[in-house]
């Protein structure tokens, strides 16, 4: 019937993503967030300075609930000055649909707006194609490969990418 | 809380029965002032300095004063104390009745206080302040007879108020007199002391609401349509008419009524329910068709989505079942299950329900889509699964189908371990099934998510409460009490009687006979009908 149709039209569902800041106390939540995505464990120190790092650090919400997250620090081993992206994730149902993007896209603004940063580099596990891939396609190349880097996790190798500040741009977006 | 009293700072000290001299008039001047500004030891060292004058040691109206301050510092004792000695004193002086009686009525002694108003009253007849608060008290004693009485002195003493006139209007209300009250109203419109267009509307409703109350319905709904114009509250005004029109039966006419008070607010049940009243539908479809109106023109009312289901049956409730549920779901409503909770008494409706929600899961979880025969353009986000499964775990555990409902809570758990309310259907699951424990664990994980909601935090507290762990519960209330005094005394002071009556229910099966009765009590002293919980405390002992 007609009304069961103008009822069901409203049924479009709703996708709303936007960021907000860690605190003490929504942070078990990234907690949570964090145990489940990643294998690695961070432990409560982790945490602890999470909640010193600011806007180096962010949950992601889609329609309202925290589904990723992001933790960067800064880096000054090496002689430069870099940001070290060390969580960047988000739940398994909610990938492909552009949180991590929107994520990254805040690193990448910290990173321009702080203006003194040498690049931006992470960890990733050499098994790990789907995280390699994404990063690829933001500009991270793999810079070196660090035998043994993970302790307690198969396999144990990881590489370092990396993505020079000087190559952020404005629409550094690119369509998922 | 103890107000001021300025008719005695008209006064200035000068009973006529113990005048002060000129330097104790000032200190006297002082000691009001502090009165009124709150400043009670400034206040009391003032009082001190006049007090300790050999020949104003007994001064009547300090020591009143005094009293009264001591009283607003918590020195209850003390405050009687000293207002008596100020009575005794100087028991002509109207100042000292009034203090005693604000007193008294602090303490609850509410027949004493108007005693004593009364006693000041003779002493000073056009004093407003004591009237105002004699007639308070009245009213709030139920004395209308004395209230009528207090109203109308007001209103000699004061006839250019309009607060006086209504008062004396509302006086004779009360007392169900109501051609008075009616006259008294008319003879204030008359006056034309209201101005603005607002309460000028007021006093019309107001009047029509006498009317009504008095069983004038002709006179009231010649009266509403006479004045319609004027009254700019129009809801009101409309619900009146309404109801009015039904009353008379004259239902053709409060059909419009109702249908375009439904144009202001499709959400409202009452407007609905009266304009099938007027209506009388005599089939299914004419009685859809109510609603039907609604639906089509107003996108984002959810009321006239919702009421059908609890008349229609068999196909037509599935289909309209489905798009109902197809909406909530995509929107991402939560208290679905509530929602739908008034259908469960009906068993085929249940079927319906539990076999469109798993008919959802599955395609949502192969194909995204509430069903597979859906264009690709109604693709559904992960968080509609995820309330489908939220629902379905909630419909089992109503129906007590324990293992289904973890089955289906630990899925949505697994889906999106950062959604608090899974973890509060999760405590409820195990409630339910009778372990108590673990309930209050699951709680717990919820709550930690997120420690700024008081909702949370109260609901875990009463699961632990149900699971007797009694400082536990008031340790997570004391998140969000007041520092300083204990969460328990808080919340008592706070009338927070869940807390009370759940910790008294723990004390109760834990055998702790002595403090669940103190519990009993102190609900006891807050409200009348927990006095049931103490008879059955008596019972168990």
């Amino acid at each position: 019937s007609r009304m069961i149709k103008s009822m069901a039209v409203a049924a479009a569902g709703r996708r709303t993503t936007d960021l907000g800041d860690v605190t003490p106390h929504n942070i078990r939540q990234l907690r949570t967030l964090n145990t489940v995505v990643f294998p690695v464990t961070y432990n409560d120190k982790f945490y602890k300075d999470v909640l010193e790092l600011g806007e180096l650090a962010k949950l992601a919400y889609f329609n309202d609930i925290v589904v990723g997250g992001v933790c960067c620090r800064v880096d000054t081993s090496q002689d430069k000055r870099r940001l070290y992206i060390m969580t960047l994730g988000c739940l398994r149902p909610y990938r492909r649909r552009g949180i991590g993007t929107v994520l990254l896209d805040h690193v990448f603004k910290v990173c321009k707006e702080d203006g003194k940063f040498d690049s931006i580099y992470l960890h990733v596990q050499v098994s790990n194609d789907e995280a390699l891939s994404f990063y690829q396609k933001f500009g991270f190349n793999i810079k070196e490969k660090e035998d043994r880097y993970y302790k307690r996790i198969e396999p144990a190798d990881a590489y370092v990418l990396e993505k020079d500040a000087s190559e952020l741009v404005s629409s550094q977006l690119v369509a998922c | 809380a103890l107000r001021v009293v300025p008719s005695i700072l008209s006064r200035q000290g000068m009973s006529k029965s113990q005048p002060l001299p000129p330097k104790e008039q000032t200190l006297f001047k002082r000691v009001l002032k502090c009165y009124e500004q709150k400043q009670f030891k400034n206040g009391l060292k003032f009082a001190k300095q006049i007090l300790s004058n050999p020949k104003q040691s007994e001064h009547g109206e300090t020591l009143a004063m005094k009293g009264l301050m001591l009283n607003a510092l918590g020195k209850k004792d003390e405050a009687f104390d000293h207002a008596r000695r100020g009575l005794k004193s100087d028991i002509r002086s109207h100042v000292c009745w009034h203090v005693y009686g604000l007193l008294q009525r602090a303490d609850r002694k509410f027949d004493e206080a108007i005693k004593c108003y009364r006693n000041a009253l003779k002493l000073d007849q056009e004093n407003l302040q004591i009237m105002r608060d004699l007639s308070l008290l009245q009213v709030q004693m139920r004395d209308l007879e004395g209230y009528r009485e207090t109203r109308y002195q007001l209103l000699q003493q004061r006839p250019a108020q309009r607060q006086s006139w209504i008062g004396y209007a509302v006086s004779y209300h009360l007392l169900k007199e109501y051609s008075m009250a009616l006259s008294i109203i008319e003879q204030f419109s008359d006056t034309q002391m209201e101005t603005l267009e607002y309460e000028k509307s007021e006093l019309f409703l107001y009047q029509n609401m006498l009317l009504v109350e008095s069983g004038q319905h002709q006179a009231a709904v010649d009266h509403l349509e006479k004045f319609e114009s004027q009254v700019v509250d129009k809801i009101s005004l409309l619900e009146a008419k309404g109801d009015l029109l039904m009353t008379l039966g004259r239902q053709s006419e409060a059909a419009l009524v109702y249908r375009e008070l439904l144009e202001r607010n499709p959400e409202n049940i009452l407007y609905y329910r009266r304009l099938e009243e007027a209506r009388q539908p005599a089939t299914v479809e004419e009685r859809l068709a109510i609603y039907a109106e609604q639906i089509e023109h107003r996108h984002s009312a959810s009321l006239p989505r919702r009421l059908p289901l609890s008349f229609l049956t068999g196909e037509k409730f599935q289909g309209f079942l489905d798009a109902y549920m197809r909406r909530m779901l995509a929107k991402g409503a939560a208290p679905l299950f509530k929602l739908l909770k008034c259908l469960y008494s009906d068993a085929e409706k249940v079927q319906t329900i539990e076999q469109t929600a798993l008919g959802f899961l599955e395609s949502l979880a192969t194909c995204e889509k509430f069903s597979p025969e859906d264009a690709d353009s109604d693709i559904q986000p992960p968080t509609t699964e995820l309330w489908t499964l939220h629902l379905i775990a909630r419909h089992f555990c109503y129906l007590h189908q324990w293992e289904k409902a973890l089955e289906y809570i630990n899925r949505a758990l697994e889906h999106t371990p950062t959604l608090v309310e899974l973890y509060v259907v999760k405590g409820k699951i195990y409630k339910s099934a009778g372990d108590c424990q673990k309930a209050a664990e699951c709680l717990n994980d919820g709550r930690m998510l997120d420690t700024a909601d008081r909702y949370i935090n109260c609901k875990c507290a009463k699961y632990m409460l149900q699971s007797d762990q009694v400082e536990r519960a008031e340790e997570l209330c004391s998140m969000f009490t007041r520092e300083g005094s204990s969460a328990a005394d808080t919340l008592n002071e706070m009338q927070c009687i869940w807390f009370e009556r759940e910790c008294a229910l723990s004390y109760q099966r834990q055998g702790q006979w002595g403090k669940a009765l103190q519990k009993c009590h102190e609900i006891e002293r807050v409200s009348l009908c927990a006095s049931l919980t103490l008879i059955l405390m008596f019972l168990f002992v």
